[in-house]
Order: C-alpha cells, then sequence, then structure tokens
C-alpha cells in the first residue's frame, strides 16, 4: 500500500492542474462555509427572505448541536469539483496511455484501481478534516455555548459527509474509467448528477407514485445521508440525524462502484 | 490473429516483422496482458504469465508512454516503484541511452529521438531477462535510427533477449538473430536471420536424372545446402560461387541440366510482395528503399 501511494504521489505532486483545483475548491469551501454568517445578516439587514418575520441573523446556523448538520449539507454541494478532479485523475492515465504503460511494466489491475481508491480515500479524510477544522473555528466565534461536552454532539453528521463525498467519488471513478475522455466524464457526471437521475426520479415518481425506488438511486441515496436542516428554523419537522438505513445502501453502493470499475478493468483492452 | 504460434528463446535476438495491421502490436499486446485474447495462450519464462514475469519484461509497445508533465527521472522513478527495483540505475540506464543531461527536464520538451531512448532507458531500468521493443525507430531521422539500432544491438551483445517488432526488412535483418513474418494475423515465415536472408543466393537445377543430379551436387565443394522442390533442386551456394560455376562444374561431371535460374532470396521477395500490396504509401517508400538497400 506505501507502495501505491509512493507513486500516486510521484505522479500529483509536480501536476500543477490538481493543486490548483485542490486550492481553489478549498478556498471556495472555506468562503462557503463561513460566508453564511454574514449572507444571514445580508438578508437581515435588507428584509429579504421568508422566516416567518424572524430575524435572519438571529438563526443559529453555527451554534454547536446545529453546526455539522448545517455546515455538512452545505458542503456537500461542492463534492462535484472534488469529483472532477478524481475524473482528472483517472482520465489522463488513458489519454496518456500510462494505465497501459502501468500494466505492461507490472502492476496489476486491482494494484491500479486500488491506488485510485487510495487516492480518493485520502482525498475524502484530508476533506473531512477541513470541514471539522472549520466548523470548530466557526463554532468557537459564533456559537453561544462552548466545550467539549457539546462541541461534538451530532457529529455523526461527519460522518455521514465523509461517506457521501467518498462514495460520490468512487461514482466519479467509475464514470471515468468508463468514457475515459476526461471531457466527455466531466459533462456525464455533472450531466448525470444534478439532470439525468433527478429529472428520471421525477418522472417516475409521477408513473409509479405508488412505489418509491427512486429512492434508492445512487445519487439520491448518496444525498440523502444528510437531510436538509433549514427547515426547523422555519419550525418544520426535520431528519436531524442519520438513519443507518442510508449508511448502509451507499456502503453498498460503493462496493458495487468498486466492483464495476474492476470488471471494466478486467474485461476490456487497456488501451488509451 | 490467426493460429499463430512462436517460440522465443533465451538469448534471442527475435524479430516480428510485418506491414502495418499485420498484427505484431496486437500480438505483443496480448503476451503483456493489455489486449484480450479470444482463445489460445502464453506463457513467460515456462510458467503462467502474471504480474510477476512482466515484471522481469521491459517493454515499450507503440510510442513511448510517460506523463507528459514529468521529468525523466520522476517518471522512471514510477517505474521503479512499480517493478519494485530500487531507484540507483535510474541514473546509469539514462546514460546508457544518453540523456543524463536532460534528466531533470519535463517529458514534453523531448524530441522524439530522445523520448524513444527514454523508453528504452525505461524498459532496461529493472535489469530485465526480455526485452520488447514495438518499432523503436519509427518517425525518427537517419541519424536517430543509427543511434537506437546500435543501443539495441549493444544491449543484445549483454545476453538479453529481445523481441522486436518491425515493418523495415532492413532493420529485422541489421539486429536480430531470429524473425518471424507476419501478414495479416498470420505466420508466414519464421527461422534464423542468417539463414534465411543473408548469404548467397539460391540456384534452382533439374536435369533428366535427379538423383544423379542431386549426388553430384552434394560433390561441389562450394554447395552450402540441397533442398528438393517440385520440379528442381534448391542450392545454396558458398564463397560467391552462382549459376555459372555450378553448371561448369555439372558439365566437367557429364551432366547436362534442363534448368538452371539464379534466384534472389524468395523470403526477400515475398516479403517486399507484401509490402508492395500494402495500399499505404510510407510502406512503398520502404519497399524502394530496402530495394536498393539490397541492389
Amino acid at each position: 500500500m506505501p507502495r501505491l501511494i509512493a507513486i500516486e504521489w510521484l505522479k500529483l505532486k509536480s501536476y500543477r492542474p490538481f493543486w490548483i483545483l485542490m486550492i481553489l475548491y478549498f478556498v471556495v469551501l472555506g468562503l462557503v462555509l463561513s460566508g453564511v454568517g454574514f449572507f444571514l445578516e445580508y438578508l437581515a439587514s435588507t428584509g429579504g427572505g421568508n422566516f416567518n418575520g424572524l430575524d435572519p441573523s438571529m438563526v443559529p446556523f453555527y451554534d454547536f448541536a446545529d453546526i455539522w448538520q448545517n455546515l455538512t449539507y452545505m458542503a456537500t454541494f461542492l463534492k462535484i469539483f472534488l469529483g472532477f478532479i478524481v475524473v482528472i485523475s483517472i482520465t489522463n492515465e488513458y489519454s496518456y496511455k500510462t494505465i497501459r504503460q502501468h500494466i505492461i511494466d507490472g502492476l496489476t489491475r486491482w494494484e491500479f484501481l486500488a491506488s485510485k481508491l487510495l487516492i480518493i480515500l485520502t482525498i475524502t479524510v484530508v476533506n473531512t478534516l477541513f470541514v471539522v477544522v472549520l466548523g470548530l473555528i466557526l463554532g468557537s466565534i459564533y456559537s453561544p455555548v462552548k466545550g467539549l461536552d457539546v462541541m461534538f454532539i451530532n457529529s455523526d453528521f461527519l460522518l455521514a459527509y465523509f461517506l457521501d463525498v467518498g462514495v460520490f467519488l468512487t461514482f466519479a471513478l467509475l464514470v471515468g474509467m468508463l468514457i475515459k475522455r476526461t471531457g466527455f466524464a466531466i459533462v456525464l457526471l455533472a450531466l448525470y448528477t444534478f439532470f439525468l437521475e433527478p429529472i428520471g426520479a421525477l418522472i417516475l415518481s409521477e408513473v409509479y407514485d405508488q412505489y418509491t425506488f427512486h429512492q434508492y438511486f445512487p445519487i439520491r441515496a448518496i444525498n440523502n445521508l444528510i437531510p436538509v436542516p433549514f427547515g426547523k428554523y422555519a419550525f418544520q419537522e426535520v431528519q436531524d440525524y442519520v438513519a443507518v438505513g442510508d449508511v448502509v445502501l451507499v456502503t453498498a453502493y460503493a462496493a458495487l462502484f468498486i466492483f464495476l470499475s474492476y470488471r471494466l478493468l478486467k474485461s476490456r483492452d487497456i488501451s488509451g | 490473429m490467426n493460429d499463430l504460434s512462436l517460440e522465443v528463446l533465451p538469448g534471442q535476438v527475435f524479430g516480428i516483422l510485418g506491414p502495418n495491421g499485420s498484427g505484431k502490436t496486437t500480438t505483443l499486446g496480448i503476451i503483456l496482458d493489455v489486449i484480450k485474447k479470444k482463445r489460445g495462450e502464453y506463457r513467460w519464462f515456462g510458467e503462467a504469465p502474471s504480474a510477476e514475469s512482466r515484471k522481469r519484461i521491459g517493454a515499450i509497445l507503440e510510442t513511448p508512454v510517460f506523463y507528459p508533465y514529468l521529468s525523466a527521472v520522476d517518471n522512471l522513478k514510477i517505474v521503479a516503484l512499480i517493478k519494485g527495483t530500487s531507484e540507483s540505475r535510474i541514473d546509469a540506464v539514462l546514460e546508457t541511452v544518453d540523456l543524463h543531461e536532460r534528466k531533470q527536464d519535463a517529458f514534453k520538451t523531448y524530441s522524439l529521438g530522445m523520448k524513444q531512448r527514454l523508453a528504452i532507458a525505461s524498459a532496461l531500468l529493472a535489469d530485465p531477462d526480455v526485452m520488447i521493443l514495438d518499432e523503436p525507430t519509427n518517425g525518427l531521422d537517419p541519424q536517430g535510427i543509427a543511434e537506437i539500432r546500435q543501443l539495441i544491438i549493444q544491449i543484445a551483445q549483454q545476453g538479453k533477449t529481445i523481441i522486436l517488432a518491425s515493418h523495415l526488412l532492413d532493420e529485422v535483418q541489421k539486429v536480430c538473430s531470429h524473425f518471424a513474418v507476419l501478414k495479416k494475423g498470420k505466420l508466414i515465415y519464421s527461422g534464423s536471420v542468417d539463414e534465411a536472408l543473408t548469404g548467397t543466393d539460391t540456384v534452382e537445377v533439374a536435369a533428366d536424372d535427379m538423383s544423379l543430379l542431386e549426388e553430384a551436387i552434394q560433390q561441389f565443394t562450394h554447395t552450402e545446402s540441397v533442398r528438393p522442390e517440385k520440379q528442381f533442386l534448391r542450392v545454396r551456394l558458398t564463397d560467391n560461387q552462382n549459376s555459372v560455376d555450378l553448371n561448369r562444374f555439372l558439365i566437367e561431371r557429364g551432366i547436362i541440366v534442363s534448368h538452371l535460374l539464379q534466384r534472389t532470396n524468395s523470403l526477400e521477395q515475398q516479403f517486399l510482395q507484401i509490402l508492395a500490396t500494402d495500399s499505404n504509401s510510407a510502406l512503398n517508400s520502404t519497399v524502394n528503399q530496402t530495394a536498393t538497400n539490397h541492389a
């Protein structure tokens, strides 16, 4: 395993597009997550938004206990950019034909896949830690309650976030391997995530309204991990916990994506 | 591929000769486990093939393949990690292919010849038992071609087994000890280069009494081999002797021949025909070049 990480590190350490995209992603993620407070204050100053007559700046967005579901929910919207980075890292291997040379040089197909999964794991861990650290900083600034006993209440959403991003990136890996071309794969990943599956699910729910199988589509299943938290600020009932069923489902999806990626590597000629 | 069966023995420099599209790269791709075979089998070092056996092989398929943004050294470090060998040989192999001075430059800044040389350095890195080179001089200028060929001959002299795919007869003849000719995935010929391509031309001889004729030719001191064919005997002569010398000897023996024809090597002609029927103009120019070389 250290050998596979060393190989990937050599490839990435001088690959500028990777670092530029990564830095850009974290800058934007940091701005979005820390900017909500300013946004709510802006809303309050203009009197905009529908908060049932409440002052938006009073919304306890960064309060401990609430903060983890709020931050992770917001953060999942940006995971598509990490998906693009993963797609690039796999389609590059096809466009440079280095995947073929790796196999010729003596890497097994499984080792090749494992090296990419390790990259996904690393990105996901770093990404989750980033949100943890940012959450602790923002919470310590804005939260009226502080201290170790409250800081990690509801932190199961961090685990959900870890799974959410990790499984999505595994899906991105599968798409990249299937399509092989960077541009196509990025467009298809975005199309599927934002249009094909949601619209398809909508149509299916109209036709088969008594069934809810579209709940189990991959992107929907991943997004179900962290439910929309904001309803509670308008006095609506929201799911404020991570459902075990959702965790099981996305874990099964991760296994399926990895299995399909491996089958692709096994069954096709390795070409550029 | 169709019914192709080949065996390469240790120490051979084995050429796979054939026009573009004849299945050279496909064959190599199959034995390197990157192209799926429908049926058939292959073995490496007498064993079932695996990633471990591929680590003992240094191979380039078609074009040199490296990360364009990485330096020669970083690219070779990746190869060393995959092959499980130490990085200590990187400088040595770069020295061998004369890329030492540019080793910190990105691969994309290299000329085609330098890229080919880096590919050979990469194939040499793990000190492999077998090297596979696919069209290693493709697209190079005459000087580059000469350099690469010299390098291959140098490597072959160290006793490594080399498999070289090429569409250039000349290249195979200059570099290889054994070779096979492919056309449309079929094996046309397989044998040693010395036997097939170099040495003297053959002479076709026929007489009324073929057995007497054969007996007489066997006694001719310059006869290397006699092979009966349908209508005549095919005789290979040494010492620059030709049909005139053979005829003179037979007349002295009192044998009158009914058929006497000096043939330039038939395999070469066959190969030229294969190339000539190919519509690819690049190949046609190769034919001319090859023809000139042997004129």
